[in-house]
């Protein structure tokens, strides 16, 4: 990856820790309050992001890939807390940074592109100026500017310059999300977690904005962070994977090794209940059951009241994240530390399709 | 001349003979549940008061525009499409919720096309129904999964007495897999995840006792573990009771898996058809091997493999102009001068599939070695003053 053709080096926070990797995530913990009860919805996830870098969160709804996102760049609804752990950029803790300072690093240093564009722009405002709007904000350039480097940004994603005046209800649902990523783009940051950025599109319009994101990474040496659920995303345009379940981490390694030889049966259920037509195979398997309520999550592994494979051990204790050679890591009683870490076959227990 | 004459002839004399585009051939017509023929949805476009005057259309967003289908029983027929490409619509059509403006649909041997009497419409409604994408949508708030899935014998009047509709609805929850369920016909949508939630309406199908279900993106909204508990949940129930699916998505992918026979739609038409295997392993159109070639994969890309993916440039074109031709070539990387003025039928290329595509009359391959793809990222020129397409267009070369 040729980091930055177009691009001076970008200038690190005053606050930077030198040599400090550019985002390292410890023991992150997110709570919610619900109605008394308190929900972990991210309850000690651990990652790290390099430069240039493109690392795909996947999961299923309320396994709290939104939320580890929102946390990052600390977006969170007003129920929700950082209740624990660290989000260190360039060694800059911001988890507990006040609110005014978090404003020196968000969209400047970390940016996010929404789910759902239809929802997340101003119906009543044209793209271009939404655009400017945080340039003008942030970077205290003024009006004239921030619009010509909207309109470069609208270039940039494959908007012509002239759709800029258009108001988003104008536009088609890939031209918004485009404009989204445009604005994620404004401030120049050095890493863009986009949450969704395909659901809900067309698959021709989803290869689309796959490939723009792509072609923007190496363009400008941006570092991804992709939230989805859905795992061809990922395979198709990330480095590395988290697999996420009930607000832990399952698994996490080289998209190469954990789509090949997946270890956690979650992730073998996860990957063999996706339809593939590339696949000889024309049946998916089913996971019984559903994710727990995350306001008494099960004692030990989370995932053991749905595994085949579950042991006594595995509702008892709750299994240590163990790193093998191949720079993956996995969290299950199947894979203890000084085992092979051979991936182990988990049987289907039921299977749905055209046999 | 005119790429509308080349549409009309496509359209009228377009079906080769010998062609069943209602799937293997030699098959007994008691088989066919449902025929679609020369489907037409066209809406048209008023601009103010005085276009209600007789003579005074402005044009027409043509949604289907003469397509032609049929379902055996016990078959699953998916109709693949992105959006706008008319497959709701056709959908729709089919549970008569949406009145054609041409063509007809035979139900059972009988046109239903334009059913007046009351009996027949009830008859009908009972042995065709329909499962919607949201279920959050679907579900009043208000009312007990009780009372909803009773709701279709209320109307009707189809419960000869309170027993009776009491026994139906449980047997529905039942078989939709809710289970124990006199104890979910008295809980409310807001206390039901979202695969029950899907379940409840499922079951508000089965009350009914239909033939057939037309269920558009039934899955789309869950997560992948819900979604195949549900496949499983429709196709054990055709396995159980026969019910034949006509079943709607823009995944192909999800097709492939579950349905016998997939029609690939696109702008009002069917560009494909075809026994699942065939369309996906040796599609014939373009269009349908460019779906291919970008559905979802989890398969890690190998160095390389990128390049096989034919994106398309730019987006469907709206309904109201539909391309003259082969409303494809626009975007079609394979176009050639007789595409953009005649719009190709449908052709048969052997092994109950057909192709509307010129590069497929006689039962041709598509000039690419098989099981090739189409080269890199498309460069189809787009439409003179489409300026969205002309956009995507740089993004692609960029």
């Amino acid at each position: 990856m040729t980091a930055g053709v177009e691009r001076p080096p970008r200038a690190l926070p005053r606050l930077a820790v030198p040599g400090a990797p550019l985002l390292e995530v410890d023991d992150l913990r997110t709570h919610f309050t619900l109605a008394g009860d308190v929900v972990r919805a991210v309850d000690g996830v651990s990652f790290r992001l390099d430069a240039g870098e493109a690392l795909g969160i996947a999961g299923e709804s309320g396994c709290g890939k939104t939320t580890t996102a929102l946390s990052l760049v600390r977006l969170l609804p007003a129920n929700a807390k950082i209740v624990g752990g660290s989000i260190r950029l360039h060694g800059i803790d911001l988890a507990t940074r006040s609110e005014t300072a978090i404003r020196r690093y968000r969209w400047r240093e970390i940016s996010i592109v929404f789910q759902g564009a239809m929802n997340a722009l101003n119906p009543v405002a044209r793209v271009r100026d939404q655009i400017a709007e945080p340039i003008v904000e942030r970077l205290g350039v003024d009006g004239r500017t921030a619009r010509r480097r909207a309109g470069e940004l609208l270039e940039l994603v494959g908007i012509p310059r002239a759709r800029g005046s258009a108001y988003p209800h104008e536009l088609s649902g890939g031209m918004r999300q485009r404009a989204m990523i445009a604005m994620a783009l404004a401030c120049d940051p050095a890493i863009v977690i986009g949450d969704e950025p395909t659901t809900a599109l067309d698959v021709m319009v989803q290869a689309q904005i796959l490939d723009l994101l792509e072609r923007l990474r190496e363009r400008l040496g941006l570092s991804l962070i992709l939230i989805t659920h859905d795992l061809s995303v990922i395979a198709e345009t990330c480095d590395r994977v988290l697999i996420m379940y009930a607000g832990r981490v399952a698994e996490e390694g080289p998209v190469a090794e954990v789509f090949t030889r997946p270890r956690h049966p979650y992730t073998q259920k996860l990957l063999n209940a996706f339809p593939n037509i590339q696949a000889d195979r024309r049946t998916l398997d089913v996971i019984p059951g559903s994710p727990p309520d995350l306001r008494n999550p099960p004692p030990g592994c989370r995932f053991a009241p749905r595994c085949p494979m579950a042991m006594a051990v595995c509702s008892e204790i709750v299994p240590p994240e163990v790193a093998f050679g191949d720079r993956v890591r996995v969290a299950c009683h199947l894979y203890p530390e000084g085992s092979s870490g051979e991936p182990i076959a988990v049987p289907a227990v039921a299977q749905v399709g055209q046999a | 001349m005119s790429g509308d004459e080349g549409r009309m002839e496509g359209r009228v004399k377009g079906r080769p003979e010998g062609v069943h585009y209602g799937g293997a051939e030699g098959r007994a017509e008691a088989d066919e549940l449902l025929r679609v023929e020369g489907l037409e949805v066209h809406f048209p476009i008023r601009r103010g008061a005085l276009d209600l005057l007789p003579g005074r259309q402005h044009g027409a967003v043509r949604a289907v525009d003469g397509i032609d289908l049929t379902i055996r029983r016990g078959e699953v027929l998916a109709l693949v499409g992105e959006s706008g490409s008319g497959k709701t619509t056709t959908g729709r059509v089919v549970v008569k919720l949406t009145a054609p403006t041409g063509g007809r649909v035979v139900f059972d041997g009988r046109d239903v096309t334009n059913l007046r009497d009351a009996a027949a419409m009830r008859d009908y409604r009972q042995r065709v129904q329909m499962i919607f994408q949201d279920p959050y949508e679907t579900l009043n708030p208000k009312q007990s999964i009780g009372d909803f899935v009773a709701e279709p014998l209320d109307v009707n009047h189809l419960a000869s007495s309170a027993d009776d509709r009491r026994q139906r609805v449980l047997a529905a929850l039942d078989a939709a897999g809710l289970r124990p369920a006199e104890d979910f016909a008295r809980r409310y949508p807001h206390e039901l995840s979202g695969g029950q939630r899907q379940r409840v309406v499922i079951a508000g199908v089965l009350v009914m006792g239909p033939e057939l279900v037309v269920a558009d993106e039934p899955v789309s909204m869950l997560d992948v573990s819900i979604r195949t508990e549900l496949l499983r949940l429709m196709l054990d129930l055709r396995a159980e009771r026969g019910l034949t699916y006509l079943f709607i998505t823009h995944d192909l992918a999800l097709a492939w898996v579950l349905a016998d026979r997939i029609a690939v739609m696109y702008l009002g038409r069917i560009m494909e058809i075809g026994p699942a295997e065939g369309v996906i392993a040796n599609p014939h159109n373009p269009y349908t091997r460019a779906l291919v070639s970008v559905s979802p994969t989890t398969t890690p890309p190998a160095a390389g493999v990128r390049a096989t993916r034919t994106i398309l440039v730019g987006e469907t074109p709206d309904a109201a102009h539909v391309p003259t031709g082969c409303r494809f070539h626009p975007r079609c990387p394979l176009a050639f001068d007789r595409c953009r003025a005649e719009e190709p039928p449908l052709f048969d290329v052997g092994g109950g599939q057909a192709a509307a595509c010129w590069l497929a009359e006689g039962g041709r391959d598509l000039p690419i070695l098989a099981g090739i793809p189409l080269p890199g990222v498309g460069v189809a020129t787009p439409a003179a003053g489409d300026e969205l397409a002309a956009g995507d267009e740089a993004a692609a070369q960029a």
